[in-house]
Parts: C-alpha cells; sequence; structure tokens
C-alpha cells in the first residue's frame, strides 16, 4: 500500500532526528570551531514589566504600586575569523600534547594487552568443570557494571597512602608519577579484564567438544590445545575484543579524572582528559576541538587497520 | 460546652496576644525595632539580633517584598554543612520567610563550578541568579559583562546594609573592578602559619633544637629559613604522644588542580616581591613584566622559592603530593604535624573537638618571609637584616556575584547581602565548619585595631590565645604594606592550572624546579598570545596598579 512506504519514514524519523541533531551536527560544528576563532560580545538591557493577575489586571505592592518584574533582552554578537589549520598546527608544538599522547600510548599498550591476556586465562579456567562455576562467573564480570568515575573514586580510597587499606605496602600509589600511572592502569585492568573473560568465555564454550577429543586422540598436550585447538579459533574473537578495548581505551577519561586528576602533574593525563580541560576549563572551543579530531582520526585508523585485519582473516 | 473546652480556645488566645509583634518560625519581629534571625541546628540554634532598619526598607513585619520570586544560585558542593554551601542553606528559610521568595541552591563540585557558570554566562542563559565564585574568575566574568554591579542597590537602603569600607584594602579591591562593586561581603581568603604552640614553647624541644642548631628555637619562626630548620628537626620523631607512629614538621595539600599552588604563591612572595613605594616595572611585581606580560614566574626568585618548597616537603608525609585541603587539615588536626599554612578555617577547625585533638596549642602568625629576595634590577639575591612581613590574599575569597542575565538581581542581592550583615558575619567567621573566615574589620579584635572582643570568640567555644594569635595573624597580613598582587586577568583560570600542574610534577619528581618554571613561563606566553598581548598588558597593569 501506498502509505507504508510514508510509515516506514515517519517512524524512521525520530531516529533520523535523533542522529542528526546529536550526531551529525555536534560533529559539523566542532569541525567549524577547529577552523575558526570565535569572540563573543554581549549587550544587555533590562525592562521592567507590570505583573498581571489572571483577569488582566495589575498586581499590586503593599504600598499600592503596580508590581513590576525585570524583563532581560540580550543581543549575543559572534565574530567568528578563519584562522585555517593554526589549530591543528598548535598540536604539533604543545609540549602538554605530546606528554598526552604519551601518556596515552603507555596506557594502551601496557592496560589492553594485560586485560586480553588475563581475561583469556580466566575464560580457559573457568571453561573448565570447577566447584561454584555459575556463582564464580557473575561475580567475576560485576566490575563491568559499575560506572567509571565511582570506580575511581572508590579507588582513591583504597590507594589512600595514610591509613588506606593498602597503605601497609608502602607504596606511593598516587603521590608518584609512575605509580600513579600504573594505578591507573590497575583500576582498568580491574574493571574491563571481566569484558574481556566474558566475551573469550563464550567463544571458548562455542569450540565443539569433538575437536578437542579428537585432539587428546591424537596425544595432545593441554598446552598443544591451547596453542593449536583454542587459540587458533579464537583469533577473530581476540581481534574484535582487540579492537573495542584499544578504541576505549584511547578515549580513556573519567578514571585518571576521579582518580588522580590527571596528576601528579600531567603524569596520568590522557589526550581525552586534556581536550575536556582545553575545552570546558579554558574556553578554547577550536584548539580543543582540534584535539578532539586528532583523537578520532587516530581511533578511525586503528579501526580501519583492525578491520581490514580482520576481513582478511576471513577472506 | 464543657467548662474545660474554654480552655481549648482561651490558651491558645491569650499565648497570640502575649506574642511579640511577629514570631515566625524563623523571624521573629520585635517591637523595640530588632529583629531576631534564628538559625538552625548546624549553628547551634543561635540567633542574631539586628536592628530593623538595617535589614532595609523593602522588609517589614507585613512586606513579602519577592513573593513567588525564584532565585537560583550556584556553589561548590560541600553540603548543608558545608564550607561556603552550608550558610546558603541555613539562611535560606531566613530569608524565605522574610520576603515570600524561594532560593534553589545548586552545589556543584569544585572542578565543574567554573565550567558551568562560564557555560551559563557565554550562552546567556541565564539559568542562574549568581554563582558564589572566587576572585580569580573575575578577569573572565567581568569585563565580559556577565557581572551585575551592586552599587546602586547597595546605596539605595532597601536590602540588608553591609559595606566596603569594613574590608582591608587588599580584600576590597577583590569585590570590585576599575572601581565598580560586584561582589557581596562573605568571606576573606589569605594563608596564615598555624603551629603548635605547646610543641615549640616545650623546655626539652628547645633545648634539644639549640644543641642541634646552635640558636634558639624561634617561637614562632620569623623566616622560611628558620621553619624550615624546625620542620626538619621535628620530623620522623613522635613528639606528640597521642600515638606510637613518628609525626610530621610540616604537612601541605598539593593535589594536582586543586590549590597545592596557593602554597607556592604564599610561600614564594617574599623571595620575589621587591619592596618600593609604588607599583613600578621592577618593584611589587610578581606574576608578569607590566610593559611587555613576559612571564616573571621563572625568575631566580621563584625558582629559589620552589626549591625550598621541595625540602620542606621532604619534612611531611610523601602522599601529601595527592593531598586536597581536607586531607592535610585533618593530618594538622590530628596532632601529626607541627606546621600547616594555609586558610582560615583550620583555626576554626582546630576548636571543633569533634575533628581536633589541639584546641587550645593551635596558634597561627603571618607567613614567614624569607631572608633573602631576588632584586629584578641589580639581578642578584639581597639578604635582609629583618624579616619582612608580605601580606596575601590567596584563595577565592568565596562570595556572591550576580548574574547579569538574572531576571531578579534585586532579590538575589538581598538573599546575598543578608548574609553581609556584620552581626551575620561575624558569627559565620567564629565557626569552623562554614569556610567563612575572617577579613573584615568588625572580626579583628579591638587591641589590634578592629572592633570585635576577645569574648566574642571564647562565647563562641574558642581557646583564647588561639584566637588572639589567629586574629592577629589575619589583621596583620591583610594590612600588610606589602602585599602578594592577585592575579584577575582573562585567562586566570588557565594560568593558575598551567603553573599547578608544572608544580605538581616539580613536587612528584618529574621536573626540577628550573624545568617546571621555565615550562610555565612558555606555556603562559602562549595563553598571552592567544588572548592578545595589549590586552592582556591593559588589564594587569590596572588589577596591580601600575602606570606606566
Amino acid at each position: 500500500m501506498r502509505w507504508t512506504g510514508k510509515i516506514r519514514f515517519l517512524l524512521l524519523a525520530p531516529a533520523v532526528i535523533w542522529v542528526l541533531a546529536f550526531t551529525v551536527f555536534p560533529l559539523g560544528y566542532s569541525l567549524y570551531l577547529a577552523f575558526y576563532k570565535i569572540e563573543q560580545k554581549v549587550e544587555i538591557k533590562r525592562e521592567k514589566e507590570v505583573i498581571l493577575d489572571a483577569d488582566g489586571k495589575p498586581v499590586l505592592d503593599d504600598n499600592g504600586q503596580p508590581r513590576t518584574k525585570n524583563v532581560v533582552i540580550k543581543e549575543q554578537v559572534n565574530i567568528a575569523t578563519f584562522i585555517g589549520l593554526d589549530n591543528f598546527k598548535r598540536l604539533f608544538s604543545d609540549p602538554q600534547v605530546a606528554e598526552a599522547i604519551r601518556v596515552t600510548l603507555l596506557f594502551v599498550l601496557i592496560a589492553v594487552p594485560v586485560e586480553l591476556a588475563l581475561g583469556f586465562l580466566l575464560a580457559v579456567l573457568f571453561n573448565q568443570h570447577i566447584f561454584g562455576r555459575p556463582v564464580l562467573r557473575t561475580v567475576m564480570i560485576l566490575p563491568i557494571f559499575a560506572t567509571p568515575l565511582a570506580v575511581g573514586y572508590t579507588f582513591f580510597t583504597i590507594f589512600y597512602e595514610v591509613g588506606g587499606p593498602l597503605a601497609w605496602t608502602g607504596i606511593p600509589f598516587l603521590s608518584n608519577p609512575n605509580w600513579a600511572l600504573i594505578s591507573v592502569i590497575l583500576v582498568d585492568v580491574w574493571q574491563w579484564t571481566p569484558f574481556c573473560f566474558l566475551v573469550f568465555l563464550a567463544a571458548l564454550q562455542g569450540v565443539p567438544d569433538e575437536l578437542y577429543e579428537a585432539a587428546r586422540v591424537d596425544g595432545a598436550s593441554a598446552m598443544d590445545m591451547l596453542r593449536e585447538v583454542m587459540l587458533p579459533l579464537l583469533v577473530p574473537t581476540i581481534i574484535i575484543v582487540l579492537l573495542l578495548r584499544m578504541a576505549e581505551a584511547l578515549k580513556l577519561f573519567d578514571i585518571p579524572f576521579a582518580l588522580t586528576g590527571g596528576g601528579p602533574g600531567v603524569a596520568t593525563q590522557p589526550f581525552s582528559l586534556l581536550a575536556f580541560r582545553t575545552g570546558l576549563r579554558f574556553f578554547d572551543l577550536g584548539y580543543a576541538s582540534a584535539m578532539a579530531y586528532a583523537l578520532l582520526i587516530v581511533v578511525m585508523i586503528v579501526v580501519t587497520l583492525f578491520f581490514r585485519r580482520l576481513r582478511m582473516n576471513y577472506d | 460546652m464543657h467548662p474545660l473546652k474554654w480552655s481549648l480556645f482561651a490558651l491558645p488566645a491569650l499565648a497570640l496576644l502575649a506574642a511579640p509583634a511577629s514570631a515566625g518560625e524563623n523571624v521573629e519581629w520585635k517591637d523595640d525595632g530588632t529583629v531576631v534571625l534564628k538559625l538552625g541546628e548546624a549553628y547551634n540554634n543561635q540567633t542574631i539580633t539586628v536592628k530593623q532598619e538595617d535589614l532595609g526598607s523593602e522588609f517589614g513585619p507585613d512586606k513579602q517584598p519577592f513573593k513567588d520570586v525564584t532565585i537560583t544560585l550556584t556553589v561548590n558542593g560541600a553540603g548543608p554543612k558545608g564550607g561556603i554551601s552550608g550558610p546558603l542553606y541555613q539562611f535560606r528559610p531566613i530569608w524565605e520567610e522574610l520576603t515570600g521568595g524561594k532560593v534553589n541552591i545548586v552545589e556543584l563540585p569544585f572542578a565543574e563550578h567554573y565550567t558551568k557558570m562560564m557555560l551559563d554566562l557565554r550562552n546567556g542563559t541565564g539559568q542562574y541568579d549568581a554563582f558564589m565564585v572566587g576572585a580569580f574568575w573575575y578577569g573572565d566574568i567581568v569585563p565580559a559583562g556577565y557581572a551585575y554591579a551592586i552599587d546602586e542597590m547597595q546605596a539605595s537602603g532597601k536590602y540588608p546594609k553591609w559595606t566596603y569600607d569594613d574590608m582591608p584594602p587588599s580584600l576590597k579591591a577583590l569585590h570590585q573592578w576599575k572601581g565598580v562593586g560586584y561582589g557581596v561581603l562573605n568571606d576573606g581568603d589569605g594563608q596564615v602559619l598555624y603551629y603548635r604552640s605547646d610543641v615549640l614553647s616545650n623546655p626539652e624541644h628547645q633545648a634539644a633544637f639549640k644543641a642541634e642548631y646552635g640558636y634558639d628555637l624561634p617561637n614562632p619562626p620569623q623566616t622560611w629559613q628558620q621553619l624550615l630548620d624546625i620542620a626538619k628537626f621535628f620530623n620522623g620523631k613522635n613528639w606528640d604522644s597521642t600515638d606510637a607512629d613518628p609525626d610530621s614538621g610540616m604537612v601541605l595539600h598539593l593535589k594536582v588542580g586543586e590549590q597545592g599552588h596557593y602554597h607556592f604563591q604564599s610561600l614564594s612572595s617574599s623571595f620575589v616581591i621587591n619592596p618600593g613605594d609604588k607599583v613600578t616595572r621592577t618593584q611589587n611585581v610578581y606574576w608578569f613584566d607590566p610593559e611587555d606580560m613576559k612571564p616573571l614566574i621563572n625568575s631566580p626568585g621563584h625558582v629559589k622559592a620552589l626549591e625550598f618548597l621541595q625540602e620542606l616537603h621532604k619534612t611531611g608525609p610523601g602522599a601529601q603530593v595527592g593531598w586536597s585541603l581536607g586531607e592535610a587539615w585533618d593530618y594538622f588536626l590530628r596532632g601529626k604535624s607541627v606546621f600547616v599554612f594555609s586558610w582560615g578555617d583550620v583555626g576554626a577547625l582546630c576548636q571543633d573537638e569533634s575533628r581536633s585533638k589541639i584546641k587550645g596549642k593551635c596558634a597561627a602568625t603571618v607567613i614567614p618571609s624569607s631572608n633573602e629576595y631576588y632584586d629584578f634590577e641589580k639581578k642578584e639575591f639581597v639578604k635582609l637584616d629583618t624579616p619582612r612581613v608580605i601580606g596575601n590574599t590567596v584563595g577565592g575569597s568565596w562570595h556572591g556575584v550576580i548574574s547579569n542575565f538574572s531576571a531578579n538581581p534585586e532579590a538575589t542581592y538581598s538573599f546575598l547581602s543578608l548574609m553581609a550583615m556584620q552581626p551575620v558575619s561575624k558569627l559565620m567567621a567564629t565557626v569552623g565548619w562554614d569556610g567563612v573566615d575572617p577579613g573584615f574589620s568588625y572580626q579583628f579584635l579591638e587591641e589590634d585595631g578592629g572592633t570585635a572582643k576577645i569574648e566574642d570568640y571564647v562565647a563562641a567555644g574558642w581557646a583564647e590565645n588561639d584566637a588572639k594569635t589567629y586574629t592577629k595573624a589575619y589583621h596583620d597580613t591583610f594590612y600588610a604594606p606589602t602585599s602578594l598582587t592577585y592575579l584577575r586577568i582573562p585567562g586566570t583560570f588557565e594560568y593558575w592550572d598551567i603553573l599547578d600542574k608544572n608544580l605538581s610534577a616539580a613536587m612528584s619528581g618529574s621536573k626540577t624546579a628550573q624545568q617546571a618554571l621555565d615550562d610555565t613561563a612558555a606555556a603562559w606566553e602562549g595563553v598571552t598570545d592567544r588572548i592578545g598581548r595589549d590586552k592582556q598588558k591593559a588589564d594587569y597593569q590596572a588589577a596591580i596598579g601600575y602606570a606606566p
């Protein structure tokens, strides 16, 4: 029927409007900001307006005078000056950017492999018949459901160096630059290893038992089965998990924000936190937009490379 | 009707007849021309009596000048019994009863407050009528036209009365911009040195100190160098018998993104500021060269001060690199360190025995002086024969500023000025939890040139010696002939954030003092160029009173 097509578009409209308003427009506007310097000026006038009651008569005050309210009339002028690639050029000479990239890369290169390795080992363990497996499995995945900000604040109390539960170790978890970064990594590993574990476990449980039995008949040891049966079958899953975790880790924000505030100094300030501060603390919106686009480009390159690799596996 | 039933009607009627002119739950209008403001449990149900005429002509027993008006204020989130936000909650019911209006209090985390305020102002949404601001935000809000000038309302006599004349010039300057008033009196911020009077006056410690350092233990220390010796002497020893653990010499709050850089500001001022009767290119300057806006922050004086702070840090717990105010204050209040240099809250909190073990042993004095400073003209360090007092107003001096987009500036002003009235402000300064620190003439003792009496403080629960040294320390800090200039130019928040990060890097050992301050200077140049050097220069010259 003719109206079916119209209804289809009508039903799609909210989603389209949503995407346009909250994805496409911000993307476009932030790109515009990256190439322009915006100066704002505001002119304000005030007028008194008599307050009227339901019948349209003036409401009187204690002295019998009409009560008034202020009406603020504002005129905002935005002056946009095209500055070309200046904001992008700044990225290459800004020592804060270089430091934030170093912190982000260190974090990604350490945290993600550790999460994958631990997640895989736990998945292999939980793929066996062990006592209380359902309960343990449920407990294992609980960290995923915690809010990263809350996790950050919780670990702040755990890593508290005077009187905290780990104070006996004498480790300067939050006051030493190197240990502070390790602390951020530890918290991220705590929260996201269960995600890797869950996906790997699902993949492992999809491996047919016949393959293990055949390997066992051929005299394969546990290590042989891991190397020759499990790992090859899990490669696509590992790549997907690696891709997802890398994309997330590159955008690291919440945990250092709550746990260390990016410090000491800038020892735990990742790129996203720097972009946030530049834009919403110092209102250097053009430069912050350039930073955000730079990050987007890096994440897109990583994603594309991995998808290409994944496609090659399937081809 | 049963005879007893008469009493059911008669007793309330008699009670009403015997009642004062008008008695509400939070406000009582007396026939003698006074008004009693009834505070809640947080202030131990105390009452404040003010003159009716001091409340302003808009207020009266039968008046509700802001009936149905709702005002919204933002404040650093600390809760109904927390610093700066607490008094808003406590005075809200009083104002609502006085005016018929409503107050919305929006608490925002310290790290988010500036952002939320600027977003509201830049977009002109007018969601908030006022902000409890730090004075260092002025450079971003006043020149841009976002703040509402209050002089006219203050002079009108319609609203609760207070005056800028009660403020020392150093604090008054923070509430005005080019002579126009924007800020309503509330809090006076500046750092002083707190020390354990019992420990420094202990004869055994004094003898041991003399034996080790070869001079009498100064009580209190006059110079930073003396203070460092004392802090080193006590650090690691168990001089406080309340627990078995070793104690510290100094405790600092150095967490990045918070208020660690104020330690550096107040400490370094005497290493840097060149004395002089007026502000010149080399005298009484600290931040920038007022002729070209080149940063002075990496001058040899600043570097020496930072190296000194690094030394001082070693006399306290290593964890303090990650500590906010609360942790550092708590450490001092638990009797774990001899010194802390911080804001007025500490002195008041010392008196709160639920948090403090050191009531009566918590003395205060002005921030010590360095025994040398870097002469910008001679390009060399100059030794001082006698220590000097360099005042400071570091911190926010948190107070209300009305948004220019507010549709209810009068109502908002009346609420803020209710808390600025002399009897109210006087009471608030004696209480530790409310974050309102002293700084106004009626909070200083008569013997120091103020109008308060020591009995006022003792009645509020203070130990006499603590109160005497505390009020004198603040008086001398705010009225010092030479003072650290306050940075209030556009971008101050960013300049200070850069400084803060680099200081934190230096204090945690990832940069040397020279590196940290050189990096700060380089980044400041970028900010100045971006905002506009000439514009910044003009604002800076006006802010520090420099005439080219």
